[in-house]
């Protein structure tokens, strides 16, 4: 009745286990994949008793994977010996089996552990959020958090989600960038049926994968993720290769659409962004990634904005990317960067060792990526002298000034009256002045010390390693000649 | 009040068969006094009216006030003046009317043109008598022509203070109209200023630029109208006010003032003008006398001409002869009808103009109360809802400005949008004082409660946006 359609099928093997499953499928992988779990499961159910099958079942696994892993590689298949090195291993425990994400203003999701199966709930509904001081926004998101909190499992964890709708509008969960199941693959109206306001809906599924992905509302995608329905999911190798890293930040990048003095994201925009945001806050409000100097450090970056790829640029150091969505990047095609670009719909994993000192910069490199509330519909004025039109206009508009003559960059420190509940152009303080940055940036601060996630402050340069005016004495002992100005 | 004057009036017109140069105008400035507590005068180069002079330039001195430019009108207004004078016409109809013919003495003389006899001479002295019996009631019916005429005077009178009382709220409301046209040509004169300058950083298109210039210089022709008109107004105003020479320098200082508080009650409006009117009385008094002239006709229909006299005669050779003579008309053709026949129509013409005129007052009436009670409705609305949204769009547009969301053009176009509303409120107030004179002219008299609260329809506040907190640096 099946008939392999893909030649890297493995053979007998897969034949032997799909007849175990009842919901085979003509699809060749699929079968498997269902397979593994509910072995899994039921093992798990049976108990410690029952090693003598699980090894058994395990063996057979394991003979299959060595025996696909004999077969040429196909890139559609890369996990296929992985799944056999964890399959029967019991769910992952934090610090044991791994070493958990920090998610910089953000939380992971707890769960509880049921006959071995991680048990997880997500509640869809309304949030107020604060994207930074200033400004507070109606949105969507899971468990009162905007995103939701971030899902933090071991490759080959059974899990199940149990997912509550107390939105206004049915709703879908998809894990995006996982392997699993059609059934469970949250796409509404295809592989389920929209979870209506007021009911609970179950996935459960193995993950059988590591690296990092996604989850997201799939049902009315453009209102429910511009509205900020959103999470990342941490999967950690049962088995990790490379170097062990002391520090795993996992930040998800996003974008909205707030006009100035509204409280709620308007959906309906499709490419005029005007917040960007980590882990939904906007600097200033983002909280800096702190490392202890000589740390091997991991930045997940995920991203389920609308609209925009964004190319995150960290200062200071050379990273690799070290992972895609799809898993470990071979380390002889990791390159060195000093920016990632992360597409829409994807995530990148770097990783590199903060052996230098510093506040390091990273952002978006996208220049109107690191601007809150930017105004798209100002003048351009550069360059413009305004003479005596400000007293003409203050005439009929007693508080009116020119500005923007010389840019925007003054804009955030003005302090002039702005619309309620808006964070126009500001960026914020920083040791040396105003950081004209805001949305898609934070800062990487590297110590010789540290105090857990506890920000350190900004960084004393040691002397000599601060830019400062040139002096004339050192102007004259280089023969700069400085140019008057006509 | 109205029955007073009435009687006055009554007594004036009856007995004096000589005329009576103020006879007449005093009734009229009785009525219009009484109406709207302003004297009126009739110019008739006496000594008084030197005194009058003198005090219209002391009413002019001063700046004018709706009720002041009442009063000069009701003094000056030449149209006025040349009404009253036909109140003279009338008298001298009345005193006419009040006269018996005269006596008619005829005599001749013969002369004989041979030698034969002597001159003959013959003399008589003839009065027509059918006067004495119809003396009466021809009086009568010029007297009630004299009151007619002078009830349709006052109604002119009248008229003339509710034009000029127009025509000032026009005037009044079009110089704030003007203030607000030059603030909107500064808005747009900013805004091509602003164009111009971003032009020169090279920021914008030649396209932008003249766009922008081209709606400043509409606004300047809007504005050049708009003076035009107020010129123009202010020469209506002129001649309501009968003014010429150095007397059309006077200035005005107050703006148009708050509707009243208070609406005056609007009920029983159409029985007061019924009653109070001064046309409907005179057409009243009009269809009265027609129908008395009727009767005079009618009474004298079989009357022909009854001439009483004393004759003498003295022939050639006879003795001299004295004695009566009688000469009587008979009716025998001419009984009249024509006149009849033309006086019944015309009678019955003006009860029908009366009816009209009643008719048409009602309906009036209740009209100028609709529209007098939609203007101040909408006023209000103005005031206490429009204003304050256009207010608040401006502070709103600068907040928007502050945070470099929109640039300075929207925020002169919200300005210029204000200032069009504070138009629209000024003319709305401006119609309902106009609404209100109507009204009261209608009426015949004031509403209660016409005096005029304060001024005040303010040009549009600018707002008072906070100062900076931070000094900026600017090139
Ligand atoms: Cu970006």
């Amino acid at each position: 009745m099946r008939e392999p359609t893909d030649p890297a099928e493995p053979l007998q093997a897969s034949d032997a286990v799909a007849s175990i499953d009842p919901s085979a499928t003509s699809e060749a992988v699929p079968v498997v994949e269902a397979a593994a779990p509910q072995g899994f499961g039921a093992l798990t159910r049976r108990g410690i008793l029952s090693t003598a099958g699980a090894a058994l079942a395990g063996g057979a696994l394991l003979l299959r994977g060595a025996r696909a892993e004999a077969q040429p590689a196909s890139p559609s298949r890369p996990e296929a010996p992985k799944r056999a090195s964890y399959a029967g291993a019991p769910p992952g425990m934090p610090h044991r089996d791994y070493q958990p994400v920090v998610v910089p203003n953000g939380t992971t999701l707890p769960w509880k552990l049921v006959d071995g199966v991680k048990v997880f709930h997500l509640v869809a509904e309304e949030v107020e959020h604060e994207f930074a001081p200033g400004l507070k926004a109606l949105c969507w998101g899971y468990n009162g958090q905007v995103h939701g909190p971030t899902i933090e499992v071991v490759e080959g964890d059974r899990v199940r989600f149990y997912v509550t709708n107390r939105l206004s509008a049915p709703t879908t969960v998809h894990w995006h960038g996982i392997l699993l199941p059609s059934g469970m693959d949250g796409v509404g109206g295809l592989n389920q049926k929209p979870i209506d306001p007021g009911e609970t809906f179950r996935y459960e599924f193995t993950f059988r994968q590591s690296g990092m992905g996604m989850y997201h509302s799939h049902h009315d995608e453009m209102t429910q993720i511009a509205m900020g329905m959103v999470g990342l999911i941490v999967i950690h190798p049962r088995h990790p290769t490379g170097p062990k890293v002391d520090k795993d930040f996992a930040l998800m990048l996003h974008e909205w659409r707030i006009d100035a003095g509204t409280r709620r994201p308007n959906p309906n925009e499709m490419t005029d962004f005007n917040m960007l945001t980590l882990n939904a806050k906007a600097f200033p409000a983002t909280a800096p990634l702190v490392v202890r100097k000589g740390e091997r450090v991991r930045i997940r970056l995920g991203n389920l904005g609308p609209m925009d790829h964004h190319p995150i640029h960290l200062h200071g150091y050379h990273f690799r990317v070290t992972e895609t969505d799809a898993g470990r990047i071979p380390e002889s095609a990791q390159w060195p960067e000093t920016t990632v670009l992360v597409p829409v719909g994807s995530t990148r994993t770097v990783e590199f060792v903060a052996d230098v000192p510093g506040d390091w910069a990273m952002h978006c490199h996208m220049t109107h990526h690191v601007m809150n509330q930017m105004g798209h519909a100002f003048p351009n004025v550069i360059g413009m002298k305004p003479g005596g039109l400000d007293a003409k206009v203050r005439k009929l508009l007693p508080g009116y000034m020119t500005m923007g003559q010389a840019g925007m960059g003054d804009m955030g420190e003005m302090g002039m009256p702005v619309p309620e509940n808006s964070i126009p152009m500001s960026g914020g303080e920083g040791k040396h002045g105003y950081i004209t940055m805001g949305g898609m940036f934070t800062v990487l601060k590297v110590r010789e010390h540290t105090n857990g996630q506890e920000d350190p402050g900004w960084y004393e340069n040691p002397p000599g390693t601060q830019a400062t005016t040139a002096t004339a004495a050192e102007l004259q002992r280089d023969g700069i000649e400085v140019p008057k100005p006509s | 009040m109205k029955r007073a004057a009435m009687l006055s009036l009554a007594l004036l017109a009856g007995g004096c068969a000589s005329m009576q140069k103020e006879r007449g105008h005093q009734e009229v400035a009785a009525l219009v006094e009484a109406r709207t507590g302003l004297k009126t005068r009739w110019d008739q180069g006496t000594p008084e009216d030197a005194e009058v002079s003198r005090h219209l330039d002391t009413l002019l001195g001063e700046p004018l006030t709706s009720d002041r430019a009442v009063e000069v009108a009701l003094l000056n207004n030449p149209a006025l003046q040349q009404t009253y004078e036909e109140l003279g016409v009338s008298q001298a109809d009345m005193v006419q009317a009040g006269l018996l013919s005269n006596p008619v003495l005829s005599g001749s003389v013969g002369v004989p043109i041979g030698n034969l006899g002597v001159t003959e001479h013959e003399f008589s002295l003839v009065q027509e008598f059918v006067d004495i019996f119809t003396l009466p009631l021809r009086k009568r019916v010029a007297k009630e022509q004299f009151i007619a005429d002078t009830l349709r005077v006052a109604h002119e009178a009248l008229s003339t203070a509710a034009e000029v009382r127009k025509a000032f709220r026009e005037f009044q409301a079009r110089r704030q109209l003007v203030e607000l046209r030059r603030e909107v040509l500064l808005a747009a004169e900013v805004s091509a200023e602003f164009a111009a300058r971003q032009r020169e950083a090279g920021n914008i298109t030649e396209l932008e630029l003249a766009t922008e210039q081209a709606t400043a210089e509409q606004s300047r022709l809007d504005l050049s109208q708009e003076e035009l008109t107020l010129v123009e107004d202010r020469e209506h105003l002129n001649r309501l006010m009968g003014l010429w020479g150095p007397r059309i320098q006077w200035t005005l200082s107050e703006s148009l003032p708050e509707l009243p508080a208070k609406e005056a009650p609007l009920e029983h409006l159409e029985t007061t003008a019924i009653k109070q009117r001064l046309d409907i009385d005179a057409a009243r008094k009009q269809a009265s006398l027609m129908w008395n002239a009727l009767e005079l006709a009618k009474t004298t229909r079989w009357f022909g001409r009854v001439e009483v006299g004393v004759h003498t005669h003295r022939d050639s050779d006879g003795p001299r002869l004295f004695g009566p003579t009688l000469s009587l008309e008979l009716p025998i053709f001419d009984q009249r009808q024509g006149l009849i026949g033309k006086l019944e129509a015309q009678y019955r013409q003006s009860e029908r103009r009366l009816t009209e005129l009643s008719v048409n007052a009602r309906s009036e009436v209740r009209a100028a109360r609709a529209r007098l009670q939609s203007l101040r409705m909408q006023a209000e609305h103005y005031r206490t809802t429009v204003l304050p949204l256009r207010d608040k769009v401006i502070a709103q547009s600068q907040l928007q400005y502050n945070a470099m969301q929109i640039g300075l053009t929207p925020l002169l176009t919200a300005k210029k949008e204000q200032v069009e509303s504070y138009r629209g409120y000024l003319e709305t107030v401006r119609d309902y004082w106009m609404a209100r004179a109507e009204l009261e002219q209608l009426l015949g008299g004031r509403l209660p409660g016409s005096t005029e609260p304060p001024p005040s329809p303010a040009p549009p506040p600018a707002p008072a946006a906070p100062e900076h907190s931070h000094e900026h640096s600017h090139p």
